[in-house]
């Protein structure tokens, strides 16, 4: 199929499986959002869905296994942005940016200004405009990660995995971030799998919602074509029991609202 | 020697300074350049700003080497010889030990240095044992001091010349090396084969160290010391930081080695002076890591 399918995925850390046979398609042009509790195995289902870390089963983008491509060839399909980057070092942050056109470079090659000018766009689009010159390590964690959604947003690709992206940001930029991510998704009739944590974020603005338990599938869904009592009932069984309601902002758009009940703590 | 008579054009002085002077400058600066690039390459690729070049046992590899050389062999080419067949066993031995762990891990990488160290002390030990006390035990800790002296044009420039290879690879590869500081899984997503370019990188390096150690025996904190000074200049990490942190190291060196010529009546080991910035350095970069924390 065309887009992304993942089938019998097994994976964990020291031989112990954390995702345990997890199946799924998602066609072109989709956003899915995996949900679930901490240490349902959102992390570990993104990392071995690009083949960082080893795996059984398979995950297919357009019939080609990704973990058995050679690094550049699979950065040159699937962008990936961890929960944290893991650059040490002081570096300005258009040279965080530009590290998004590896993939497309040779080995001794440096980005041209095509280049140069393309990740300066990309900065503008998150908000990091005119801060290329600042070092990365003086950005807060929040600004961080729109810097490397930036670094993201250059990349060529067709797959976007984002192991979540929001966790340091706040209301507004949550909501950019995930514009960007579904323009992303429109101008390349691409796929994006991202990891969240919050419901309300993700039942707004993801076509479909996987929803993780102890690293098998709870349940799958799609906001808008799911029945309300059906994905309260799905959503309970990972936060406990919710209110989902439909409601309508000022603009006149309709918006998902889920409500944590209270429970009483005996 | 003078000055004003060199420039004056002193046909004696001509000669001390291109037969005995010459080679020991270029040695200095060029392994001192070198150093300096292999610490910068060493701290981005391990992560960690403490990472100097003998983190994977090449110095303690071509100190048995020269002590071997010393007890076994005469002259002193065969020892520079020794020395750098000692680095070279050392650096092969811990890079063949690291991949071993097919995860690729750079920690596994250090473990490997530590457990090639420590064999490689070993045999220092065993050899200096079997050392006469007078002669050849004398030679052997002055090696491991370090020393420019006696580096000649002749015996030093086919090791410069490899270094020279080697510091050149390395600095148009900044970029691969700059994308390895990332976490393994990221520099992976980035399209880089993480493995093989750890691999690649740190042979580089650690060969361009060999050919120096090999050439001046031990020279400590060259390496850590060089690309801080570079980094606190810059305060970033790009290609002329890399480059800085060479021209600190050559710099350091030089300024060593004319201490260690001029302090005393006799000529000193130029790690002492080294070390005498190095270590003081180091106390203030964790006191200074302590306050930021």
């Amino acid at each position: 199929m065309n887009g992304l399918s993942v089938q019998g995925l097994i994976a964990g850390y020291g031989g112990e499986p954390v995702i345990r046979d997890l199946s799924f398609e998602l066609p072109r042009g989709r956003i899915l959002g995996i949900l679930g509790a901490n240490g349902s195995g959102k992390t570990t289902l993104l990392k071995s869905m690009c083949g960082i870390l080893p795996h059984q089963g398979v995950c297919l983008l357009d019939g080609t296994d990704l973990s058995r491509m050679p690094p550049r060839k699979a950065a040159l399909l699937c962008s990936y942005v961890p929960q944290r980057s893991g650059i040490t070092i002081d570096l300005p942050v258009l040279e965080v940016v530009l590290m998004g056109f590896n993939p497309r470079l040779g080995l001794l090659e440096i980005p041209n200004a095509a280049m140069r000018a393309q990740a300066q766009e990309a900065l503008a689009r998150v908000g990091l405009g005119g801060r290329e010159n600042d070092s990365f390590h003086s950005l807060s964690e929040g600004l961080k990660q729109l810097c490397i959604l930036a670094r993201t947003l250059v990349s060529e690709g067709s797959l976007l995995l984002l192991d979540e992206p929001e966790s340091a940001l706040d209301l507004r930029h949550r909501h950019k971030l995930l514009e960007q991510v579904r323009r992303w998704v429109r101008q390349r009739n691409g796929t994006a799998v991202l990891s969240l944590h919050d419901p309300g974020l993700a039942l707004n603005h993801c076509d479909r919602l996987l929803l993780l338990k102890n690293g098998g599938c709870h349940g799958m869904l799609c906001p808008g074509e799911t029945p309300p009592e059906e994905m309260e009932a799905l959503l309970a069984g990972i936060y406990g029991a919710v209110s989902l309601r439909r409601c309508t902002d000022r603009t006149g758009r309709q918006q998902w609202v889920m409500l944590k009940e209270w429970e009483d703590e005996e | 020697m003078s000055a004003e008579k060199l420039l004056a054009g002193d046909a004696m002085q001509l000669q001390v300074f291109w037969r005995l002077r010459f080679g020991r400058m270029l040695a200095g600066a060029a392994g001192g350049f070198a150093l300096g690039m292999a610490g910068f390459v060493y701290q981005t690729v391990f992560r960690n700003p403490l990472a100097s070049p003998d983190i994977i046992g090449v110095s303690s590899g071509a100190s048995a080497g020269a002590a071997a050389g010393i007890l076994f062999l005469s002259g002193a080419a065969a020892v520079t010889g020794a020395s750098f067949a000692g680095a070279l066993a050392a650096m092969i031995l811990s890079l063949a030990l690291a991949g071993l762990d097919r995860s690729g891990r750079s920690g596994t990488i250090v473990l490997a240095g530590v457990a090639v160290h420590s064999l490689a002390q070993t045999a220092l030990m065993c050899l200096k044992l079997t050392a006469d006390p007078e002669r050849e035990l004398a030679s052997i800790e002055y090696w491991i001091m370090g020393s420019l002296n006696g580096v000649s044009l002749q015996a030093a420039v086919g090791n410069l010349a490899v270094c020279a290879l080697c510091v050149l690879l390395l600095f148009f590869l900044h970029r691969q090396i700059l994308l390895l500081s990332a976490e393994e899984g990221e520099a992976r997503m980035l399209g880089v084969p993480v493995t093989w370019m750890r691999l690649g990188v740190l042979l580089l390096a650690t060969l361009a160290v060999s050919c120096v150690v090999s050439l001046t025996g031990l020279i400590s904190f060259v390496g850590l010391l060089a690309p801080h000074i570079a980094r606190l200049l810059t305060r970033n990490n790009q290609k002329g930081t890399m480059l800085l942190s060479g021209l600190a190291g050559g710099v350091l060196l030089l300024a060593a080695d004319l201490l260690a010529r001029t302090v005393a009546a006799t000529e000193l080991p130029v790690s002492i002076f080294t070390s005498l910035l190095g270590a003081p350095y180091l106390v203030w970069l964790l006191v200074g890591r302590r306050r930021r924390a």
